[in-house]
This record gives structure tokens, C-alpha cells and sequence, in this order.
């Protein structure tokens, strides 16, 4: 079967084994299945760094939900990635008081040394994705930086170069 | 009830009226955009917003309870100051140029209305701060355009999909300003499970989601304002909605959904055949002349054949069924295979390719000539009295339709009999309910369902189907199903395949095909040692339970278990949810009915219910689904060999008396003898020689085709009056050019016992005729007199031998219909029946012990498999219609057989392959869909494709009672047909 041109195409679940297995104790919490909702968007984000219309599809199966309902979550919130991102994903707050001390040089910093050159887009090799983000919580500290999960605070644009090198080298 | 005054009127209302409901009964208009009828309530768009006294602020009249002593005004200061800055906020996102200056009068649509009429000029676009949404995303679909541009976001459409047609294909995504509909999470609806009802299409406001069709085929203007709009009833299937057909140029433009309040059965849902299924009428192989076969000839005021014998008396250059079965076909276009639309090419060229994929092939046209409807009738009177005058009146035989109208019905069975005096009439049924109608006349002496299908959503507790795929067979009211099943009623489905409705029942009750008389029986043991039964009905309406009691008592849930594959708990769950209902609504279809022991299946089911007591309330409804939009009319008026009209024997001289007096023949004249059903008349012994056939198609609805094709061809006449040349057809000698549902007025049936009156909408095509003036012809030339001119008469003579008809006019069928009895004139119909008695002499059910018998042909080594047959969402029967309704054949446009992943697996196919299907009796190829839908080791088809008949390989082997022959099971093997070369989808 697997030598059949359509089955290389074939989707790959995310809800099997393990995290199969970690959806259900989630299940456990919830009243109903749809309540489970953003914690299984968030398995699927693990799993495979972003969520596609095929994943929120099978979201939607597995907690009988439809899938544009799923859509309609995915797409409120602007945490889940509908997009493939890098495997550094950096969000730099911009909101006014941040904007005051210098963030936009930190952003600019940001895309110039990570090559994503865009806001939101991803680099070349694939690894970076740099994206703006309202308030931190931490107007005390600007400019507060979220790499992956790490909160990095009083980033200057000079302290970029030195950050950068050390994700791309797989510290975290 | 309360008392408010509403622009100075004052009203009463019911205490759960919103201020619209009591405005809306009042007569008084209040503008709406998220409120339509029967949906949830959201009240996000505000432009109801009313003035209510001593309320500090507008409040939503849509949203808002009415309260005693409430004064309401709708039109003041605030309110309308209010709804223009609505409409002034939505037309920021609508194309609007063509309504600012001025350009208001001509108001597109329901929203553009409100937008003339509160005077609101829309900014220019070029002066805007927001883009308009995306335009048309998805281009080329046969069916349903979305074009977002023109959203107002009201959501009516995502509501209309999830809570009426409980499928919640669309959903709101995204935020704030960049908040719109979305199609499923990928914008394919075929994904998301879209079925094309086109509800979303009935209630967008704004024409953001359209048909594509009428776009193509009509002017704006013709859309917005046809010349007429006519109440017709769909021709599909037996929900029997109602719909209006809007006309342009002659032609049907658009079908939309009437009167949503009102009592019809559809209350303003279609299924996609009844709103997309509308062009078939039109199609270019229309009949539009009488045909007449090459080689009569008239000779001395006589015709006389005088072509080829043998062989070539009623061949033509085309293949037989069976060759088309057996040959290797070009595989199967992506559509068909659940792929997504937007990566087909064909169909952006549809007028061209799929309009022609079932044409007529023109060779079929070459055996026959053209010819005057004097010569056509003419000869086939000639014939029709030879064949009488030479063999007796039984070498006749006619086949009514379930198509047609109960007056066209009525006529042909009251021609054979009246005018050639034979009771060989019969129409589909014999395929269909004919069971069923045999099980309820031995328990009930009843033939149609007990209740009405509103009663479900309305009253039901448990829903207990079996052998019924409604969602696909009757879609309107499988969504009332999943309605009330999502207000809380149990759902239970007996079901060898897990159709959508099983899949969302409670308890689904998988068995292997043929074994519901172990299941029921196993159900009815259970109860009965859990003494769940109503004792006080079976004491007091019923006969012989006893004989039942000891039936069941050795199928004991294990045993029925190891018979049907159920496993014995889940069985007595089944049992005792039925049994404690409170209502529990019993319905079924052809998975119980097509068996050649269907009679004892259904009385097993019957058994089951009337032990329960789950008959004669509202609520607890009896109903087998009946298919064809008027195989319920076409028995009720006598199309059956066994009665005349309200199913009166015709073995009683007395009532023969009757209908000989209202038909003005001697009674002689009409036969005493019982006539023969559709399956015994196509066998050589039958001793039928002439037919008349109207508007069937036996040669691929009957079992074993091959050997009804031959049986057809050794006729000595035959006479087809059709739409098209069909399969059957191209064997008559006569060929008379009928009318459509959209070309005649007449009434038919549905299921519930509902009597509607459907309207001509345009005419037939070139000389064709409606179906009841060539019969009302055809019958004064064979000597019976018929004075009759319209259906409206035809009608009044029906009423008058009907008794349970008697209160049947044309004029009081208008609006919903009249279910029967209507035994009066002033009678306003039943909705449901035995609530003190049955039918029977003595009032009382009779129960009738049935025992467990396998099916006739099982699975074996050389035919491993079990050949389920049966309908498609996009299909009608023998694809005549349908398949030319470009539509519904751009969606499932060739045939399949659809089969279990592993088992495909285990042959080495995969998705769209050809395989190679054979039974004991002949074989065919076809492609292979893959689906878990089927369970292993079973294959379904549909037999809609003549091109692959499931009718070559089904078993022809007949029910004792009813002569229903076994269509729903035979063992066959598969095999992949490796094709030499790739062969190009077609
Ligand atoms: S056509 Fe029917 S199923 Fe499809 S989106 Fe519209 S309402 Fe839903
Ligand atoms: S598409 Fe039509 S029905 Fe749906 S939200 Fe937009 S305007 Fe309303
Ligand atoms: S404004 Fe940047 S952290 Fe609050
Ligand atoms: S109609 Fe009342 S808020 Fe929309």
C-alpha cells in the first residue's frame, strides 16, 4: 500500500500515543469535550509548532466539534500559529511604554540579525520567527523579550547580536 | 397573556412573544438582519432596536420579551436614527456604489431593501477606510457561490447550517474588523461535511452566499423578478416538500423554500435534490415528439409490423446493461472520490462535459421515427385491444408510476382496469414498501405510516430507525431527526453501515445484513423478562400476543448475538430504552423492506412496537419512510394489483360494483381476479404480452436485469411514456413524450399521508403532453369513457369512490395539505391514527409470530462478500433525473462500490480503482471509494449508474408475501481490474 503515490500524502494524526494519551487525562478535567478545546489546540501546537487547517480538522473530530468552529478559535486568539514557525519564536513588546524606551530598535535589531527580515515571517534556514506583542507585564523592564518560553527583560538592540547567538546555537 | 400597545395598537400576546412575534402577528413590520425564523436568537445586529416607555435605552425587539402594559413604538426618532447608523456601519464593508445617488430604487436584496427605505447613502468606496472582504473564494462550484464581499456578518447562514440543518459547515473567524465567515478550517465544504442543501442560500440576507446556476443561466433581472413564482411540491422523495419554482423565459430559474412557518413538512428546508436538482426538465434529451419504432406501418387502415423478428424486433445500436456492466471503464473523476472540488478543472466547463455525461447517446434515437401523437395513440390503442381481444385482458399489464400524480395514477389503473380489464397494475412499491405494506395489513390492516414526521421533533423520546439512512434517502427530515436528538431524544439505529445517523446515535446496532428478525425478536425477550411491555394495551388492543411470547422466547439476547453480531448487552440496552420511551417513535425504510423475508422482518418490528404500546399517541409514530414522492399516493389510489382506490379488494363484487358505477362500465367488464406485481410480470410465465409503462424504468430498477432486459424484449408491444429515452424505453414500440413535476398540476403523498397539491410552473417541451391528458386520451380511444379535462375533476371522482379521501378538493389542499382521513368536507385531516382502535374488524392489532431465517444467499468462499445496494445523496433511483440535473451530477458523477479500508487493503486498491464485481447471477466494474461507512466484509452500490447496474448482480428470489425480491443482500466476490494503460478520468 505504502507504494501508492497517494499514500505519501497521507495525513499524519497528532492525537496518537503519547499525546493521545495526554489528551485524554485533559479530557478527564472538562465537563464536555469542546471545554478541552484551547488545551488540545495546545498539544497540537507541541507537537508540530503550528496548527493547519487539517490539525484544527481533526481537533474538530476528535472533540465532535465542527471544524470551523475550530477555525473560529484558532484564528480569535494570536497565540496559536496558523502558520509554520521558526523554532525560535521571538515576540518583542511594543506597546507604548516599551515603544517609548527603544523597542522598535529592538524589533529592527531582532529581524537584522535573525534574517526573518519580516515581521512575522520566517528566516531562511527556518529558524527564527519574530513577531510584535502588546503589554508583557513588564513596563518596569523594557524592553521585556519572549524567546520560545524564556521571559528575557531590559533588551537594548545592542544586547541582540549576543542573544541571537546563543539561541541559534541551541541554548535555550 | 399580555396586553401592550405597539404603535398605538393595542395587542395581546402570548407570554413567551418576543415584541417581533407579537409585532409580526400584528401585521406591523420591524426591520431584521440577525433574526430569521426558527433560528436561535442572537440579537448582535441591532437594527430591531425599538423606543419602549419608561426604558432608558432602545431595546431589541428580537431579543425582548413583551410585558404587560409595554408601549412600544418602532418607528421613532431614536429607533430610526438608530437603524440608519446600523446600516450606515454595515454599508462601510458592502460594494455599495450602485445605491448611492439615488440608486436606492432598485434595492437587490433584503438588506439593500432596508437601505432604500431608512434612506441611508453609502460612503464611496474609494473615500473608505476598510477593504471589502474577500470576493468569490471559491470558483467554479456547480452549486453554491460565497462571495464575502457582500457579508453583513448577520451569521443567519452558520446558524441556519448547525441548528436546523445540524451540520455547522460555516463558522465566524477572526476578529474585530477582520472577522468573517469561514467555510470549514480549509474553506472546502465537501470537508467540513457541507451536504448543498442550500439553507445558507435560503436565509443570507444579502446574496453573499448564492446558487451558481441561475447566475449563469439567467439575468440579474430575471432572478430578481420572474414572471412567476409557482407552489410546487419537490420531486424527490417522500418528505414531500414543498417548493416554489421561480420562472424566466419559460424555464425554471431558481427553486426556493416557501412559507417557513406554515405546516408543511419542510417548513422552508430542501435537500440539495429538491433546491439543485430543478434543471433536469430542460435537459437537451428531452422526448418532444411522439416515437414510434421502425417497421410499423400502416397498411389498410390497420398497422402492421413488418421490421426485422427475432433478435432484431426490438434491438438498436446500443449495448445491453450487462455489456456496460461487464466493460472497463475510464476510473473515476476525483469528485466522486471525496476530493476536493477546487482541484477539478471540469468544472469550471460545466455546461459542456457534465451535462452530457448520461445524454441520450444519439445511436439510441436511430430504431425510431418521429410522429404524430394520432399515429402513436392510434397504434397503441390497436394494440393494446388486439393483445385483449386475441389473449384476454391478464396478457396486459401496466407499470403506474411513483412519480406521478395521484390523478395520473388514478387514470391509468382505472384504464387497465376499466378499459382493458385487468388487475395487472403496479408500480414501484413492489421494490420499495411493498412489505411493509403486507406486515401492517396482517397486523393493522393499515398501509401508510400512523403519525406525522413533525411529531418527532416535537414529541418523541426515543427514535428507534432501522434500515433507514435518512440523512442521505429523506435529508429534510433526517435533520428534524438530528434536531430532536440534539433537544434530548434518544436515538437508536439498527443499521448494518454507519450512516451519519448512526454515527451520532446513542446506541447504534451494528448486525450483519438480514438478521433484524433475531434483533427485534432478541429485543422483545428482553423486555418481556424484564416485564417491560404495556400490559394494559396488550390487553386491551390487541390479539394473539401469546403466540408472540413464545416465539421470541428462544432468542435470547446471547443467541441473537452470535446471529447478528450485536453484542447481547448492548442489545437489552436497546431493548429497555424502547420499551421505557415514555414515546418511543418506531421508523424504517428499505434495509428492513428489501429481503426476501421482508414481510417477517417488518412484523418483528411491529411485534416489537405494539408489545411496547408505542403506537396511537403523539409522539409514538409509526412510520416507514416512504421513497418516491408519491409511492404512498400511488398505492392509496389503486396503482396495486390487489385494490382499488383506499385499498379496497378488487376480489369484492360489491365494491367492483361501485367503481363500475363511477366509471360507466358494466361490472363485468372489471376483473374479480387479483393482478400480478411488478417482479412476477417480468418472468416468462407470466403470460403478459403488452405493457404499458409510465414513467418507471425496470430495466435497471428490477432485480437481475440481465434477465428483465431480455424478458422486455420478447414483448409483444410496449408503450413508455417518459421524460427521456430511457433504458427501458429504447425497447417500446410506442414512446409518448411526458410531462415533468414543474409542467402539470396534481396532487401527491408523502409519507406522513400528507395530500399536496404541486402547480404547473411552464410547459412541456415541444409536443410532449401532460401525463394525464395522454392518458385521458388513450382511455376514451380504448373504449372507456372519460370525460374528464383537468386533474381538479380527476380529483372530485377520486374523492367520491375514496372514502377516506371524500373531503379532498383541489381548492382545500392549497397551503400544507391535508393529511388523510379527510372524510368530509369540513374534516381538517389527521395527524395521527389509532388513538382508540384499529382498522381491523374487531379493532384490535393482531400480533404474528416469525421466526429467524438466513438470508437466502450468504458469503462463502467463492463470494466472500455482502452486496448491500441502495441510494446516494445526489441520486434518485435510476439517475434519469438526477443524473441530468447538472448539479447533483457534477457532485457524484459516476458509479461506485464502496468498500471497508481494510478490505480494500487486503486487495490491493485503493481510492477511484476499478473493481470487478460478480455474483452468482452476472458481474460488472465499477470504482472503488474507500469508507469505513460499510463494515468489513460487506460492499455497498448504489443503483443509480447504468453504466454499472447493482441491479445485474442482485438476487431476484422473492418474499412469499409481497414479492419483494431481495435487493439488499447477495454474496459476491471483487476483484481489481488492473487497467492495461492509464485511462483519463472522464
Ligand atoms: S449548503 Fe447546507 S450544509 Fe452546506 S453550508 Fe449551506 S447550510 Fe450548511
Ligand atoms: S454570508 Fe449572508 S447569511 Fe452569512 S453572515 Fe454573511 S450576510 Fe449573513
Ligand atoms: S508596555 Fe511593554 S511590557 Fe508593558
Ligand atoms: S434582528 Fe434583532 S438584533 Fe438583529
Amino acid at each position: 500500500m505504502s507504494a501508492h503515490p497517494t499514500a505519501a500524502r497521507e495525513y499524519q494524526p497528532v492525537f496518537l500515543g503519547k499525546t493521545r494519551e495526554q489528551l485524554d487525562t485533559i479530557l478527564k478535567r472538562y465537563p464536555n469535550k469542546q471545554a478541552a478545546l484551547l488545551p488540545a489546540l495546545w498539544l497540537v501546537q507541541e507537537a508540530r509548532g503550528w496548527i493547519s487547517d487539517r490539525n484544527m480538522a481533526e481537533v474538530a473530530e476528535v472533540l465532535a466539534l465542527t471544524p470551523a468552529y475550530v477555525k473560529g478559535v484558532v484564528t480569535f486568539y494570536t497565540m496559536y500559529h496558523q502558520h509554520p514557525v521558526g523554532r525560535n519564536f521571538v515576540q518583542v513588546c511594543t506597546t507604548s511604554p516599551c515603544n517609548l524606551c527603544g523597542a522598535e530598535g529592538v524589533v529592527k535589531a531582532f529581524l537584522e540579525h535573525t534574517s526573518a527580515r519580516d515581521l512575522g515571517a520566517t528566516s531562511p534556514d527556518g529558524s527564527w520567527t519574530v513577531i510584535e506583542v502588546e503589554c508583557l507585564g513588564a513596563c518596569g523592564f523594557a524592553t521585556p523579550v519572549l524567546i520560545n518560553d524564556d521571559f528575557i527583560e531590559s533588551v537594548t538592540p545592542e544586547k541582540v547580536p549576543e542573544l541571537v547567538r546563543k539561541y541559534r546555537e541551541g541554548r535555550r | 397573556m399580555p396586553t401592550l400597545a405597539i404603535n398605538g395598537r393595542t395587542l395581546t400576546a402570548n407570554a413567551d412573544a418576543t415584541i417581533l412575534d407579537a409585532a409580526r402577528a400584528a401585521g406591523i413590520e420591524i426591520p431584521t438582519l440577525c433574526w430569521y425564523p426558527k433560528l436561535p436568537i442572537v440579537g448582535n445586529c441591532r437594527i430591531c432596536l425599538v423606543s419602549v416607555d419608561g426604558q432608558p435605552k432602545l431595546l431589541p425587539a428580537c431579543a425582548t420579551k413583551v410585558a404587560d402594559g409595554m408601549v412600544v413604538t418602532t418607528e421613532s426618532h431614536a429607533a430610526v436614527e438608530n437603524r440608519r447608523g446600523v446600516l450606515r456601519l454595515l454599508l462601510e464593508r458592502y460594494p455599495a456604489e450602485h445605491l448611492r445617488n439615488g440608486g436606492r430604487a432598485r434595492p437587490r436584496n433584503e438588506f439593500e431593501q432596508y437601505v432604500a427605505r431608512y434612506g441611508v447613502d453609502p460612503t464611496p468606496l474609494a473615500g473608505r477606510d476598510l477593504p471589502l472582504r474577500s470576493g468569490d473564494e471559491r470558483p467554479g462550484d456547480p452549486m453554491i457561490r460565497h462571495d464575502m464581499s457582500t457579508c453583513i456578518l448577520c451569521t443567519r447562514c452558520v446558524r441556519a447550517c448547525a441548528d436546523i440543518q445540524v451540520v455547522g459547515v460555516l463558522d465566524v473567524a477572526w476578529r474585530g474588523e477582520h472577522a468573517e465567515i469561514v467555510v470549514g478550517a480549509d474553506g472546502d465544504p465537501d470537508k467540513a461535511g457541507c451536504t448543498w442543501c442550500g439553507e445558507c442560500v435560503r436565509v443570507c440576507p444579502t446574496g453573499a452566499i448564492f446558487e451558481t446556476l441561475p447566475r449563469q443561466r439567467f439575468t440579474p433581472a430575471q432572478i430578481r423578478s420572474p414572471e412567476r413564482v409557482v407552489r410546487a411540491v419537490c420531486p424527490y422523495c417522500g418528505v414531500g416538500c414543498q417548493v416554489d419554482l421561480h420562472v424566466a423565459g419559460g424555464r425554471i430559474a431558481r427553486v426556493t423554500s416557501p412559507d417557513i412557518e406554515l405546516d408543511t413538512p419542510n417548513q422552508g428546508s430542501t435537500c440539495v435534490k429538491g433546491r439543485f436538482g430543478y434543471d433536469f426538465p430542460q435537459h437537451q434529451d428531452r422526448l418532444t415528439r411522439p416515437l414510434i419504432r421502425k417497421g410499423w406501418v400502416k397498411d389498410g387502415g390497420r398497422w402492421v409490423w413488418n421490421g426485422g423478428q427475432g433478435a432484431e424486433r426490438r434491438g438498436g445500436p446500443w449495448q445491453t446493461i450487462e455489456a456496460e456492466g461487464q466493460r472497463s471503464k475510464p476510473g473515476t473523476p476525483p469528485r466522486a472520490t471525496g476530493k476536493s472540488v477546487r482541484e477539478l478543472p471540469l468544472l469550471e466547463r460545466l455546461d459542456m462535459d457534465i451535462r452530457d455525461r448520461v445524454a441520450t447517446p444519439p445511436a439510441w434515437y436511430e430504431p425510431f421515427r418521429e410522429a404524430t401523437w394520432e399515429e402513436a395513440m392510434e397504434l397503441t390503442a390497436q394494440e393494446l385491444l388486439r393483445i385483449k381481444q386475441a389473449r384476454g385482458g391478464d396478457a396486459l399489464a401496466c407499470f403506474s408510476s411513483a412519480k406521478c400524480s395521484n390523478e395520473e395514477n388514478y387514470l391509468l389503473m382505472r384504464m387497465f382496469r376499466g378499459g382493458l380489464g385487468t388487475n395487472n397494475v403496479d408500480h414501484c412499491t413492489r421494490l420499495c414498501h411493498s412489505t411493509s405494506v403486507a406486515a401492517m395489513q396482517r397486523a393493522l390492516s393499515t398501509s401508510a405510516a400512523s403519525g406525522s414526521m413533525r411529531e418527532i421533533e416535537a414529541a418523541c423520546d426515543v427514535i428507534f430507525i432501522a434500515g433507514a439512512n435518512t440523512t442521505e434517502t429523506h435529508p429534510v427530515f433526517g435533520a428534524a431527526i438530528k434536531r430532536a436528538h440534539g433537544r434530548g431524544a434518544t436515538l437508536i439505529v439498527a443499521d448494518p453501515r454507519r450512516t451519519e445517523l448512526a454515527g451520532r446515535a446513542d446506541i447504534h446496532l451494528q448486525m450483519q445484513p438480514g438478521t433484524d428478525v433475531a434483533l427485534y425478536s432478541a429485543m422483545l425477550q428482553h423486555i418481556l423478562a424484564q416485564s417491560l411491555e404495556n400490559r394494559a394495551f396488550l390487553a386491551e388492543r390487541t390479539h394473539d400476543f401469546e403466540k408472540v411470547r413464545a416465539a421470541v422466547q428462544p432468542y435470547t439476547p446471547e443467541r441473537a448475538a452470535k446471529i447478528t453480531g450485536v453484542p447481547a448487552d448492548v442489545i437489552r440496552r436497546a431493548a429497555e430504552t424502547y420499551a421505557r420511551g415514555p414515546n418511543t417513535s418506531t421508523l424504517w425504510a428499505m434495509g428492513l423492506t428489501q429481503h426476501a423475508n421482508g414481510t417477517d422482518i417488518v412484523t418483528s418490528l411491529l411485534n416489537l412496537m405494539l408489545a411496547c404500546g408505542m403506537i396511537g399517541r403523539w409522539g409514538a409514530a409509526m412510520l416507514p419512510v416512504r421513497g418516491q414522492n408519491n409511492v404512498q399516493g400511488a398505492s392509496d389510489v389503486g396503482a396495486i394489483p390487489f385494490v382499488y382506490t383506499d385499498y379496497r379488494s378488487v376480489k369484492d363484487p360489491a365494491i367492483r360494483a361501485e367503481y363500475a358505477r363511477a366509471w360507466s362500465v358494466p361490472a363485468e367488464t372489471l376483473s374479480l381476479k387479483e393482478g400480478l406485481m411488478v417482479t412476477e410480470v417480468v418472468k416468462p410465465e407470466s403470460g403478459v404480452r403488452g405493457m404499458y409503462i409510465m414513467g418507471e424504468n425496470p430495466i435497471i430498477s428490477d432485480p437481475d436485469i440481465a434477465h428483465a432486459e431480455h424478458w422486455f424484449q420478447e414483448l409483444e408491444f410496449l408503450a413508455v411514456q417518459d421524460l427521456f429515452l430511457t433504458e427501458t424505453a429504447r425497447y417500446a414500440d410506442v414512446v409518448f413524450p411526458g410531462a415533468s413535476f414543474a409542467e402539470k398540476t396534481g396532487t401527491f403523498v408523502n409519507t406522513e399521508r400528507r395530500i399536496q397539491l404541486s402547480h404547473r410552473a411552464a410547459d412541456p417541451p415541444g409536443q410532449a403532453r401532460g401525463d394525464l391528458e395522454i392518458l385521458i386520451e388513450l382511455s376514451n380511444r380504448l373504449g372507456l369513457p372519460t370525460p374528464h379535462q383537468s386533474a381538479d375533476e380527476v380529483m372530485q371522482e377520486i374523492a367520491q369512490v375514496t372514502p377516506s379521501w371524500r373531503g379532498v378538493t383541489h381548492s382545500r389542499l392549497e397551503g400544507a395539505g391535508l393529511q388523510y382521513p379527510v372524510p368530509t368536507a369540513d374534516h381538517p385531516g389527521t395527524a395521527f391514527l389509532f388513538a382508540e382502535r384499529f382498522p381491523t374488524a374487531d379493532g384490535r392489532a393482531r400480533f404474528v409470530p416469525v421466526e429467524y431465517t438466513d438470508p437466502v444467499e450468504l458469503p462463502d468462499e467463492t463470494y466472500p462478500f455482502v452486496m448491500n445496494t441502495g441510494r446516494q445523496l445526489y441520486h434518485w433511483h435510476t439517475g434519469t433525473m438526477t443524473r441530468r440535473a447538472t448539479g447533483l451530477d457534477a457532485r457524484e458523477p459516476t458509479a461506485i462500490v464502496e468498500i471497508h479500508p481494510a478490505d480494500a487493503a487486503a486487495l490491493g486498491v485503493t481510492e477511484g480503482d476499478l473493481v470487478r464485481l460478480t455474483s452468482r447471477r452476472n458481474s460488472m466494474v465499477t470504482a472503488c471509494r474507500i469508507s469505513d461507512r460499510v463494515a468489513r466484509g460487506q460492499v455497498f452500490v448504489p443503483f443509480h449508474f447504468r453504466e454499472a447496474a447493482a441491479n445485474l448482480l442482485t438476487n431476484p428470489v422473492l418474499d412469499p408475501y409481497a414479492k419483494m425480491a431481495e435487493l439488499k443482500i447477495c454474496a459476491v466476490k471483487v476483484e481489481p481490474v488492473h487497467a492495461s494503460a492509464p485511462v483519463p478520468a472522464d
